[in-house]
């Protein structure tokens, strides 16, 4: 059974707009939502919140149409950027003031003992040493924890994150991200988590909506989003580095030729009609490099070509390297990789690509 | 907190101002603080300690301060329970007059205190359109009453409330506001126990300055109420009646009862635990 | 070269030396004169000045109006500088002028002036009232009446004196407490302009001020018998017999005489002398008397063998001074 539903809802506010955007999360299920600044995902959220009336559309939460209540009925958590701790009370105190009316209404497997037990919720996410702490003394990852402590101690039935991640280093990040993670399966509740990153796509999403200019662009699992965009702005937003122009010619059993650059690549997508123009998406993980003189047989792919080694750039553990040849590529190794094929500017390099890697968009 | 540099006895919070732009700030602000502070310390060392004790030996003297007091504090009180309300609505709405509205808060800072009064008697007095109705229901009289002078020091003080509880306000961060609703907080409990809360600086400092802008007010308070004396008033008249010394010694003990009352409520209400989210 | 230079700079030197004096040769600064007066001369004395100033070209009067009683603090104790001093009391220029170190050595009389209730046709009993039932009327139940400090302000002890002096005229010894009942301290004030606004807003009825403020407001006044309006110098010793207690002591009952002074050690003697010859003269005491001032004549001088040569042919001792 749905349990969260999101109908046709429009709004227009200012600069920001939505346009019928429909989604809908079943249980623990965690909605990540994807887009650029501007996008309209915050409005999203701050709507479904209750913050701003839609003009159009309904939200309903467990069965209920929410859409006219305010935000104090609708039993929604909400979490910001720096976890929005009131910095004037305690940790206990904090969540002690979300226990209202409602915190002690039945609740399912994990959360059943901790409903109107603001001791038992700080136990349970292991912040009890810190009851008496004001929150600007603690670390971010304590403020997480609290604020879902908080959060829980009203009893919602839904979860919203709005890049609560945005203002931390990259490694502060992963360790939070992590962690809700695994927090939010224990407890399963519904959750939709916003972010232009699309990492905590990957990390966290049973389901990814990309938004753009207040529209839906593309709704799947992080799968379909990551290597199946349904246009060049999810390609580009997923982090797909190669994106050509093509042409693609007549399809002959599951492959279709397409015509890039200077060389012909398989594709097996034998739904696009020959002719058309496309734009083919290649994640650079995609293309590999192979030693030409200790390469296996089976290591090859499909598509070979000899491309030669245009700029290297070191990122750490993974290095892009940059080819030209019968088209430019982008393509990433891991730095040992590139070690042991001495690869350097100008090098000759054989490049392979499987078929099934090559995604084709409609130009 | 990370950024404060410390050069020994001297913590900077700008440490990126590199020494000789600091001493010059600092040389500026000195004149300031000079061009205040002397003309006071000059007023304070003027009367010998005895003259101090007679002043202070004198009913009609402590009596004007203790009214003063009093009356200064429910100007303050009432002016936050009206004006702090009204700068909520400044600070978190948009709409059309919202700047005739804030410049209408400034106005009784530009009326002369004079003007001001008669204003006040025009609208509060026996044939006023106010004072007429409040005498006939409630009793309540303004001419040469308690709440006389606590009207007086209400009008020419109320701006300093607004708006420093507008900029305390302004300064909490609406996503709190926002949080604490999901919560399940109503926008009365929000605004108690969240939004107050954290203004708290803001309307503190608005009302000691309404505080002390009530204390030293005279020209309005003297159009509707001499008797029973303000402090001000008194010390006008032992001028006219006595001498200089005798205005002075009241003044001075009227100032260090003042300054004493400041330090006492900065102290109290100085929370250092306490700070505001960005 | 070099001699060049100096000659030069020299030149230039004398010529910025000589051009303030050219300055102040051809631009001819006004004289200055600083008069302080009671409030109750504004209108009158703006008047003179004006006309002095049509007389004696290349003089400024800069007039300053207030108490009595503050403008000469001002003088003694604020040490501020003015030229002349003019009092609604007589007695307050020897009271603080002449108390050492002296500000002042002598003063004539100019002027009189009447005490009187002044009203509108708000005000409860306008209709009835007249100069034989006013105290009867004043004492109703729910009469406002505003008076000045009796404390600083001669205005304010001339009242209490007035009342007291009509416990003996109409052989009535409960006017005075009567009259003052609706006068209580609530209705004091300093300053005229504060009693004239609450008469003029309703919030008074009656208010003790003199008759030339009557004139000058266009405010209905009440003709008193001048034996207790303390208007005739005549009646000098029956008004000793009021008297007002103030918190500077019991205060009898004087005539109501403006008196000025020049104050010692003004730079200007020389035009504040042609002012008092001007203010005692003809034209200005057709100011005084168009404003609803009473005459003083002869202009009674108290230590006029300390005034100006020129000026103590205007007066005559005062008698009884």
């Amino acid at each position: 059974m749905t349990n969260i539903a999101i109908e046709g809802l429009s709004l227009s506010l200012g600069t920001f707009a939505l346009d019928n955007v429909e989604v809908a999360l079943d249980g623990g299920q965690i909605l990540v939502v994807l887009g650029p600044n501007g996008s309209g995902k915050s409005v999203l959220l701050e709507t479904i919140a209750g913050f701003h009336r839609p003009d159009a559309g309904r939200i309903l939460i467990r069965g209920i149409d929410v859409t006219r209540l305010p935000p104090e009925r609708r039993r929604v958590a909400f979490v910001v950027q720096n976890f929005g701790l009131f910095p004037h009370l305690t940790v206990e105190q904090n969540v002690r003031l979300a226990l209202g009316p409602h915190a002690k209404d039945k609740r399912s497997g994990v959360l059943s003992p901790l409903a109107g037990d603001a001791a038992a919720l700080l136990s349970y996410f292991g912040v009890s040493h810190l009851a008496a702490r004001t929150p600007g003394r603690l670390s971010p990852g304590e403020k997480q924890r609290v604020a879902l402590a908080r959060a829980l101690a009203a009893n919602p039935d839904l979860f919203l994150f709005d890049e609560p991640f945005s203002a931390l280093d990259s490694q502060t990040r992963e360790q939070l991200r992590d962690d809700l993670l695994s927090l939010l399966r224990r407890i399963c509740l519904p959750a939709i988590f916003v972010t232009h990153d699309h990492t905590d796509a990957l990390t966290l999403a049973d389901r990814v909506l990309v938004l753009r200019h207040g529209k839906t662009v593309q709704v799947g699992t992080a799968d379909d989003v990551y290597r199946r965009p349904s246009d060049a702005f999810v390609a580009r937003f997923s982090g797909v580095e190669n994106i050509l122009t093509g042409r693609t010619g007549a399809a002959q059993g599951n492959r279709l030729p397409v015509a890039v650059g200077d060389i012909v690549l398989q594709a097996v997508k034998p739904s696009s009609p020959p002719g058309a123009e496309v734009q083919v998406c290649i994640r650079a993980e995609e293309v590999r490099l192979h030693d030409a003189r200790s390469a296996q047989d089976s290591e090859w792919r499909e598509n070979r070509f000899t491309a030669s080694v245009a700029n290297i750039r070191r990122m750490g553990a993974v290095v892009r390297v940059e080819l030209e040849g019968p088209c430019r590529l982008a393509c990433c190794l891991l730095t040992p990789q590139l070690q042991e094929m001495r690869l350097e500017r100008g090098s000759s390099v054989e490049v392979s690509i499987a078929a099934e890697a090559l995604h084709l968009i409609p130009a | 907190m990370a950024n404060r540099a410390q050069h020994g006895w001297w913590r900077s919070a700008a440490p990126s101002h590199p020494t000789t732009v600091f001493l010059l700030l600092w040389l500026l602000g000195s004149l300031l603080l000079a061009f205040v502070l002397i003309p006071l310390l000059v007023l304070a060392g003027t009367p010998s300690l005895s003259g101090l004790i007679d002043a202070a030996r004198m009913p009609d003297v402590r009596d004007s301060i203790l009214l003063s007091l009093e009356a200064a504090c429910l100007s303050a009180i009432l002016t936050a329970l009206f004006g702090v309300p009204l700068a909520y609505v400044l600070a978190r709405t948009r709409f059309v007059g919202r700047g005739i509205i804030s410049a209408i808060v400034d106005l009784p800072l530009a009326v002369p205190h004079t003007v001001a009064g008669i204003a006040l008697l025009m609208v509060f007095g026996r044939q006023g359109i106010l004072g007429e109705p409040l005498q006939a229901l409630a009793g309540l009289k303004f001419w040469g009453t308690l709440a006389g002078v606590v009207v007086a020091m209400m009008f020419v003080s109320a701006p300093y409330t607004v708006n420093a509880a507008r900029v305390g306000f302004e300064g909490v961060d609406l996503q709190l506001e926002k949080i604490a609703r999901t919560l399940g907080l109503g926008p009365w409990r929000t605004f108690w126990k969240i939004t107050l809360p954290l203004a708290r600086r803001g309307i503190f400092t608005g009302m000691m300055l309404t505080f002390a802008r009530s204390i030293s007010e005279f020209g309005a308070v003297v159009i509707l109420v001499y008797y029973p004396k303000t402090a001000p008033v008194e010390i006008y008249e032992l001028f006219l009646r006595v001498n200089l010394q005798q205005a002075v010694a009241a003044a001075v003990l009227l100032l260090a009862v003042s300054l004493g009352l400041f330090v006492l409520l900065r102290f109290v209400a100085h929370n250092p635990d306490l700070r505001e989210s960005r | 070269m070099r001699v060049a230079a100096t000659s030069s700079i020299s030149a230039l030197i004398c010529v910025l030396a000589v051009l303030p004096a050219t300055n102040a040769a051809s631009a001819a600064e006004p004289t200055k004169l600083t008069i302080f007066a009671a409030g109750t001369l504004a209108v009158p004395f703006r008047e003179v000045d004006a006309l002095f100033e049509k007389k004696y070209q290349g003089v400024k009067v800069q007039p300053q109006f207030g108490g009595s009683v503050k403008m000469a603090k001002q003088i003694t104790e604020l040490h501020q500088d003015a030229d002349l001093l003019a009092v609604a009391d007589y007695s307050v220029i020897p009271k603080y002028m002449f108390a050492q170190p002296a500000h002042a050595a002598w003063y004539v009389g100019f002027a009189r002036n009447a005490i009187t209730f002044v009203y509108t046709d708000k005000s409860k009993g306008a209709k009835d009232i007249n100069g034989k039932n006013w105290y009867t009327v004043l004492a109703q139940k729910g009469v406002e009446i505003g008076r000045s400090n009796p404390d600083t302000d001669p205005s304010g002890y001339q009242t209490v004196q007035m009342l007291n002096l009509a416990n003996t005229f109409y052989n009535d010894a409960k006017i005075e407490d009567a009259v003052l009942a609706n006068a209580p301290l609530s209705n004091v004030r300093d300053t005229e302009t504060s009693l004239i606004s609450a008469l003029q807003l309703g919030q008074l009825d009656y208010l003790a001020i003199y008759r030339s403020d009557a004139l000058q407001h266009h405010l209905k006044f009440i003709e008193m018998p001048n034996k207790i309006d303390l208007s005739d110098p005549a009646q000098s010793a029956y008004y000793q017999q009021g008297v007002a207690h103030t918190k500077n002591g019991d205060l009898k009952g004087k005539p109501i005489v403006y008196a000025i002074t020049m104050v010692t050690g003004s730079k200007n003697a020389d035009m504040a002398e042609k002012y008092v010859a001007f203010l005692l003269g003809p034209e200005g005491q057709a100011v005084m008397k168009k404003n609803g001032f009473g005459e003083f004549k002869p202009a009674y001088a108290v230590n006029s063998n300390a005034m100006p040569a020129s000026l103590q042919t205007l007066v005559e001792p005062w008698p009884g001074q």
